[in-house]
């Protein structure tokens, strides 16, 4: 348990007693970092969550931003992000697989359709194949890729990055979107005048995997515990999944036909009990749960488990009794749940109270009976810290040697993903724009019938984030964040999540971006107490009104003009971008910028070869004299379509320091190669392609 | 009056939205019919298995749909002459029914999409498929002509047609090999094969040629957004691609 000796106390002296064996399981879980942010939830404060793009921020199982109008209907993307760190690492298959199980149904709860995924990695060093740290690399991705691919939402982001930091701990982060009409959005609280509704569970039947999964992410991985760990990690089921979700889309309309609110919300952490206490608290309600009614697919386990553990594939209605049997026919008659999954289906277990009183039964006694408030309600740990290093990222760069791109490109943190990611169904339900590959914000056209895209990239900060979006030419609408760190309780550690959070919410409030949605994953630190590298990961909604004016980094023509648009500056220097982001996307607009990429810490050298790769390698880039492409980093390198028409424009909207002419496009030499050159230096595209795709292809075969 | 074209959904299967959409999009009147609905199905005039993971590819891809009730209607339309198109999923079903190519009896398959070569793995790749039956030699195809290039999706992970040399021989002498994976200019190699499949097949056609069973997803590269660097970007929501082969399907039907 993660209970420590003070909150222990505190539970006995708020029950007047000591707590019972389901209660002192429940309080464990609900009072874990996982459920409270006990240790961040003062920090997260300081993030903007407000805007006039945010439909719902931050507080439900996802938030939602405004995508734009059709058929006078308004329509909004919802978004959330999770970590799936410590199950990862311990079985990563299923720990990856489940991560990606918990997202989707943190965004279907919310009345939405679930559009598109995103995931974000980091593995430790996975040189030696033989390597626990590579087995997990690739077991990761088989499990994201599995469960993804069957339920049919198209992975179109994500990054992925080695170091030997996460040898010991892995990141799994995961990102889902939906697309819900704004007035459909259905929220994770008991409705209004809903005392005496019935609470219905829907999916697998309960058993006894993932018990103590909340405070199991809440602790460091010791090794001599690697048993118990496992028992932690849920299991998988994208078949019936696939199922829960189609079956709870016919129930949206079912419910949209008779104008009924219900409330509506996934199992995760804390199990039936984590999810029932929230919904029936966020709506000022009790509950009165009867644990021998929950579908189980063992006998005899005993009632903790039932209460808290957190077999997946469970989500939780809240709905008024006379609509239940109907509901309860669409599941497990329609959509014959059990006859899908053995012990699957949809239950009524227990009923919303007016008392503010969370209570569970089970056989003749009652196991549970405690103030919900008291159980839900915040849990604080603020704990004190060193003065926050706020860190800058430098910027100079060398200059490469000949041969040095080859090499730059073929390092494992620039090479390709490709064979990662071909992996992931990017194209499943028809409605991508650009998959994840040559841009680094994947684009769907989410409404069947409407212009609109929707572009979603993920980075190691919000600038980054942005720039990715504003790349494809999408206006950024919102941020999530997951925050990965080490034990909180160690002050340097603590030092650095504050840090982060002060810078991650200096940056949004820059860009005017509201976060809303989010997670805090920490205690990433194993029992040797190596902590893994600090890990903020922020991703990104972008939208475009006409899915049209989308632009690829593929260079179109030859002899074109190429710009850097950026700044060499960073820190405050770096106030001007939102000008900086406001000339790329008119630019691609109107049409004036042809191809464009965001520079990443690689260097303007890399994005040139990465935008020649896009076109197939028919063009090259030859960089002016004098420029030092590599030492370039914040900003977009940009082709133009006509160069007195775009230079005019970037006068009109840019400071001169802010662009630059940098190069031009080629075709083959004489001798049939492509190269892109700079100073003296020539690199043959296609020697430079397969260095590039090489690297990652031996380790995902 | 339109064809009216049923979208099998089975359990597991997730791409009958986009194939709904792109059938309804060239004016075939197509919607979903799910398991527990198959009742229905002797209604319409034309059936489309559409990709997804039914039964959890449990023993291989499309074995356990293969015995679902739906396919006893399917079958029987099939025996009648009416039009059955499968993609990917719908295409290992197909097979698996013993509809495609149909050398052997009814669920006694002759061949199967089996997993990927070399990997094993799941893969999703763009790919261009082109038509290699005669114009007359398979009823959805008729509006093409032989030697059609058309983009689509390949991603599955059990796309690699295997068979006897003996049924290898029956495909290739009996004319069922419908398409074959080629490069974009229409050139043919190993290379342009994603998942090792035996004669570069991706897809087959039975004796009748009213059965087309077709691996990769033309449905997910079938609107101009689908490929906004090659479109006409004026008209972003219009059909173009991989729509080619259901505007064949639905001249088929009219």
């Amino acid at each position: 348990m993660a209970l420590r000796p003070d909150e222990l106390h505190r539970i006995a002296e708020g029950l007047g007693r000591e707590p019972t064996t389901v209660e002192l399981y429940a309080f464990d879980a609900q009072w874990s970092e996982h459920c409270s942010y006990k240790s961040s939830r003062h920090l997260l404060k300081q993030l903007p969550t407000t805007g006039p793009n945010v439909v719902l921020g931050p507080g439900e199982d996802a938030g939602i931003l405004h995508l734009g109008e059709h058929n006078g209907e308004r329509y909004g993307v919802v978004i959330a992000h999770e970590s799936h760190n410590h199950p990862s690492q311990v079985v990563p298959f299923e720990g990856a697989a489940t991560g990606v199980g918990g997202i989707v149904r943190d965004v279907l709860c919310m009345g939405a359709e679930v559009i598109a995924l995103a995931d974000c990695l980091r593995f430790g060093d996975v040189e030696d194949p033989n390597s626990h740290q590579r087995y997990v690399a690739q077991q990761v991705v088989d499990g994201i890729a599995a469960y993804g691919n069957a339920i049919g939402v198209p992975n179109i982001a994500g990054d992925v990055y080695f170091d030997e930091g996460f040898n010991d701990n892995c990141l799994v982060n995961v990102i889902a979107l939906g697309l819900v009409k704004e007035d459909e959005i259905i929220h994770s609280r008991a409705p209004e005048g809903s005392a005496g509704w019935d609470i219905v569970l829907v999916g697998k039947a309960t058993d006894a995997s993932g018990f103590g999964g909340a405070s199991f992410s809440s602790l460091t991985l010791e090794e001599d515990n690697q048993e118990a760990n496992k028992s932690a990690v849920q299991v998988p089921d994208p078949f019936l999944k696939n199922v829960i979700m189609r079956a709870t889309y016919r129930v949206f309309e079912y419910l949209r036909e008779k104008k009924i609110t219900a409330g509506f919300k996934d199992l995760g952490a804390g199990g039936i009990m984590g999810c029932t206490a929230e919904l029936c608290a966020a709506g000022g309600f009790g509950a009165i749960i009867d644990l021998d009614d929950v579908n189980v697919a063992v006998e005899g386990l005993p009632p903790e488990v039932i209460a808290v553990g957190e077999t997946q594939e469970r989500l939780c209605w809240v709905l008024p009794g006379d609509v239940t049997l109907d509901v309860l026919r669409i599941y497990n008659e329609e959509f014959s749940l059990p006859e899908i999954a053995r012990g699957a289906r949809a239950t009524v277990i227990g009923a919303v109270q007016a008392e503010k009183r969370y209570v569970m039964r089970h056989g003749s006694e009652i196991v549970m009976d405690v103030p919900i408030d008291f159980l839900t309600g915040a849990v604080s740990n603020e704990l004190r810290h060193r003065e926050p290093a706020r860190t800058t990222p430098s910027s100079a760069r060398n200059a490469l040697e000949p041969g040095g791109l080859a090499q730059a490109l073929a390092a494992i943190n620039a090479c390709s993903r490709e064979p990662l990611y071909k992996e992931y169904d990017a194209v499943v339900r028809g409605r991508t724009v650009i998959p994840r590959g040559h841009t680094d914000a994947g684009v769907i056209a989410p409404i069947p019938g409407a212009p609109f895209g929707v572009a979603l990239s993920v980075g190691g900060s919000v600038i980054e984030a942005v720039r990715k979006v504003v790349a494809v030419g999408a206006r950024p609408i919102g941020l999530t964040d997951c925050l990965n760190f080490g034990n909180p309780n160690n002050e340097e550690h603590y030092a650095l999540l504050a840090g982060a959070v002060g810078a991650l919410s200096d940056e949004a409030k820059m860009f005017g971006l509201p976060f809303v949605s989010g997670n805090v994953s920490l205690y990433n630190e194993s029992a040797s107490g190596t902590a893994i590298l600090s890990s903020p990961i922020i991703g990104c909604v972008g939208v475009l009104d006409d899915v049209g004016n989308v632009v690829t980094p593929a260079l179109k023509h030859p002899n074109s003009q190429l710009y850097f648009i950026g700044t060499q500056e960073t820190g405050s220097a770096l106030k001007a971008e939102s000008k900086r982001i406001a000339a790329v996307l008119e630019g691609v607009n109107d049409g004036l910028i042809l191809s464009v990429r965001a520079i990443g810490n690689d260097g303007m050298l890399a994005a040139a070869a990465r935008m020649a790769f896009a076109s197939g390698n028919d063009f090259g880039v030859t960089f002016r004299d004098g420029v030092v492409p590599e030492a370039r980093c914040h900003g977009w390198l940009v082709e133009a379509a006509e160069p007195a028409t775009f230079e005019a424009f970037a006068n009109r909207t840019l400071s001169r320091e802010d662009w630059e002419l940098v190069g031009i496009t080629s075709v083959a030499g004489i001798d049939g190669e492509v190269d892109v050159a700079s100073d003296g230096r020539f690199w043959d595209l296609d020697e430079l392609h397969a260095a590039w795709v090489k690297p990652l292809a031996e380790i995902y075969a | 009056m339109s064809a009216r074209v049923a979208v099998l959904v089975f359990p597991g299967t997730n791409s009958e939205a986009e194939t709904v959409r792109i059938c309804r999009d060239v004016g075939l009147d197509a919607e979903s019919v799910h398991w527990s609905k198959g009742a229905s199905l002797p209604k319409y005039d034309a059936y489309v298995l559409p990709g997804g993971f039914a039964y959890e590819d449990r023993i291989r891809a499309g074995a356990i749909a293969a015995h679902d009730p739906m396919m006893d209607y399917v079958i029987e339309a099939a025996g009648e002459g009416k039009l059955v198109l499968g993609i990917c999923n719908g295409a290992q079903i197909l097979l698996e029914a013993g509809l495609v190519p149909g050398t052997g009896a009814v669920r006694k398959p002759t061949a199967a999409f089996t997993h990927n070569a070399p990997s094993g793995k799941f893969i999703c790749k763009h790919v261009h498929i082109k038509l290699v039956a005669e114009t007359s030699r398979c009823a959805i195809t008729a509006a093409l002509p032989s030697g059609t290039i058309i983009p689509a999706w390949s991603a599955h992970g059990e796309g690699r047609l295997a068979a006897t040399p003996e049924h290898l021989n029956e495909i290739t002498s009996g004319g069922h090999l419908a398409f074959v994976y080629a490069h974009s200019d229409g050139t043919v190699d190993d290379a342009a094969i994603p998942n090792g499949s035996a004669l570069g097949c991706a897809g087959l056609t039975n004796k009748r040629g009213n059965i087309l069973a077709i691996m990769p997803h033309a449905e997910r590269d079938a609107w101009n957004f689908n490929h906004p660097d090659l479109a006409d970007r004026e008209n972003i929501l219009a059909p173009s691609g991989g729509a080619i082969l259901f505007r064949a399907f639905a001249k088929a039907l009219s």
